[in-house]
């Protein structure tokens, strides 16, 4: 028998770490979202596809079963509160990416340590830093008053825009440090040459900067937006519970709704986004890697 | 090697010998959030040497999916009456043969043998009260005599309302107000709730069971759906500004008991955990602090909230306790719900 290399053994905790603890727990929910869920919570044995038409099709109150957008109403406010999330967490990351690679490399290693210090303290715990900051009489609105820039306004918690706001301060790192990375390894000379050849600072970011910081664009473009899909947190705490995003509906359905199946056709149906996602950068990549 | 494989036997031996040991002084108990007073924990323990692990949830929902997904760890819980009927259905309770335990003896006549535990071999009714809503009085001078001020709500109650998360308790609260029955199998019954419920959320401000205490308190919301004892702790011990609503439609009606969820590995740590708390001086202790009325007896003589300053735990409005749906109406309830919030 061939004996084993290194790489195997190496490698192996790895594999079974995945093995057990992410593929095993897909294939449960694969298999759970093809069964009939239980009035109670749980499933029975029974092969349906019920849980994957629900998506489309729901009982009307007259029990007839019609097309209905709720849930693809759903699907589409969780691809655009997200991608509105990405699209501003980029806007905000780029100048200061930029600007923390034109420091010294001391000044570089504190901005940057900055920059990763809020994932020291729990999610929840920054989600309730919002909800401190934005909820009535709280820190924003006391202040804005104090400089008499606002009067009387409805509380700026418990709405579309606080939840952003959540999704934006917590995802934001995952922007700054990729984006900076690629900054990093630009050859400043090009700008130099750049401005040698009379091009204006709009035209040397265009044509030079961006197309060279785009591999850490689009990186941190698909790690703010992976995990925004997914997200519970801003729409409960922030958003008041009162809209739902893709990520509440899977917890609702394995939760309060009980309805295991539902909950896991919808579960694939997010990986399946996801997946979407991650094999446009994955294909990216390759060709990128293809033509050096 | 022989050696090394020796002393890793031995010292995993040993590991789980005193991992067994550990285990006999464990009690996992899951609980209403801020239901338990902390001084009987600490009592508790002292006195029995077992170690409590305190978890806390805010709704039965959440109770039963956590137990029925088969991966908690908890020795004692307290579902509502309706979740017990259903818990026991589904076989996620243990029998702990209730009626014999001293605990039952404690137990109030006009509590036993009820329809969610007919022989009383699972669980130990404990407290009792009312869901409702409570007012902030700062910021509302209306009425809180109806439903009506809650679901319709008008002047500064209007955007200002905040409903709990879940639907155990709302939709019954709902059907009241409509004069429908609970766990009704009507489709056009529960379409008039969902359209109630519906119009409701242009006013609601926040779906929450968490926390209700600082922000009706507050009056970052004037109206808040709330239960009886939490509503007249917040307003004894802080000064808060409510008043616990008492609607003439009624208040709907829940009763929480000691169950052990049928995985738990520490069962008789839980039947001492279960007698102890229902002694008649720790049930008196736990009434002063959880303010809820309680379904074991208690010592009159030192209990503080009496009939003249608890209105909330003595209410003038009718109470009608939930019961556990049919799997038709359940789904309905289901659906309303999730049409709610999509």
């Amino acid at each position: 028998m061939k004996k084993l290399s290194w790489n195997f053994w190496g490698l192996l905790p790895a594999y079974l770490v995945m093995s057990l603890l992410m593929v095993l727990p897909l294939l449960i929910i694969f298999y759970v979202s093809f069964m009939t869920s239980d009035a109670y919570g749980g499933y029975k044995a029974i092969f349906s596809l019920q849980s994957y038409s629900q998506i489309f099709y729901t009982a009307d109150w007259d029990d007839n079963l019609v097309l209905n957008f709720q849930y693809l109403k759903i699907i589409a406010r969780t691809l655009f509160l997200s991608g509105a999330t990405a699209v501003i967490c980029l806007l905000v990351s780029f100048p200061v990416a930029y600007y923390i690679s034109r420091q010294s490399n001391n000044m570089k290693t504190f901005l940057l340590y900055l920059v990763t210090l809020p994932f020291w303290v729990s999610m929840v715990v920054r989600v309730y830093a919002c909800v401190l900051i934005l909820s009535n009489d709280g820190v924003l609105e006391s202040g804005l008053r104090f400089f008499g820039l606002i009067g009387d306004i409805d509380s700026l918690l418990y709405n579309n825009a606080a939840m952003m706001v959540g999704m934006v301060y917590t995802y934001i790192p995952l922007m700054i440090l990729p984006i900076y990375a690629s900054i990093e390894k630009l050859d400043t000379r090009l700008i130099e040459a750049a401005s040698d050849l009379y091009s204006c600072r709009m035209n040397t970011l265009r044509s030079i900067i961006l197309p060279l910081c785009k591999p850490g664009i689009v990186a941190g473009f698909i790690l703010v937006l992976v995990p925004c899909l997914g997200t519970v947190l801003e729409p409960m705490l922030l958003g008041g519970g009162k809209t739902m995003m893709l990520g509440n509906l899977i917890q609702n359905q394995f939760g309060v709704a009980r309805n295991w199946s539902f909950g896991a056709s919808l579960t694939v149906l997010l990986l399946c986004i996801v997946l979407l996602f991650l094999m446009f950068q994955a294909h990216r990549t390759s060709k990128l890697r293809e033509l050096s | 090697m022989k050696y090394i494989t020796k002393i890793s036997l031995l010292a995993l031996s040993i590991s789980l010998s005193t991992g067994a040991k550990a285990e006999n002084n464990q009690l996992n108990v899951y609980t209403w959030a801020e239901s338990i007073d902390p001084v009987l924990i600490e009592n508790f323990q002292k006195e029995t040497g077992i170690e409590i692990t305190l978890d806390s949830y805010t709704s039965n929902e959440y109770l039963l999916a956590k137990l029925k997904s088969g991966s908690s760890d908890y020795d004692v819980v307290f579902p509502s009456q309706h979740f017990v009927k259903i818990m026991i259905q589904e076989g996620l309770l243990k029998n702990i043969d209730a009626k014999n335990m001293a605990a039952f003896k404690q137990v109030d006549d006009k509590w036993k043998n009820k329809w969610w535990d007919k022989s009383s071999e699972y669980s130990i009714p404990f407290v009792y009260g009312t869901a409702g809503y409570t007012v902030n009085r700062d910021k509302y001078e209306g009425p809180a005599n109806s439903w009506k001020e809650f679901f319709e709500p008008t002047g500064a109650a209007a955007g200002n309302i905040a409903v709990f998360s879940t639907p155990d308790e709302i939709i019954p609260a709902a059907q009241l107000y409509l004069g429908i029955d609970f766990c009704t199998e009507k489709r056009t019954d529960m379409k008039k709730v969902y359209q109630l419920l519906k119009k409701q959320k242009e006013y609601v401000a926040v779906y929450s069971s968490d926390n209700i205490s600082s922000r009706i308190s507050s009056g970052e919301v004037v109206m808040h759906n709330w239960w009886d004892g939490d509503s007249m702790r917040a307003r004894k011990n802080n000064n808060a500004p409510i008043e616990y609503a008492q609607p003439k439609e009624g208040l709907v009606g829940w009763l929480d008991s000691m169950v052990v969820p049928k995985n738990s590995r520490n069962s008789d740590n839980a039947k001492t955990f279960i007698n102890w708390m229902s002694e008649k001086d720790n049930a008196t202790i736990e009434y002063n602090y959880y303010a809820h009325s309680s379904a074991v007896a208690i010592d009159e003589s030192k209990a503080i909230h009496k009939k003249e300053n608890s209105p909330e735990i003595f209410p003038t409005a009718f109470i009608k306790f939930t019961r556990a749906c049919s799997p038709s109406a359940q789904k309905l309830v289901d659906k309303v719900w999730t049409q709610l919030l999509q």
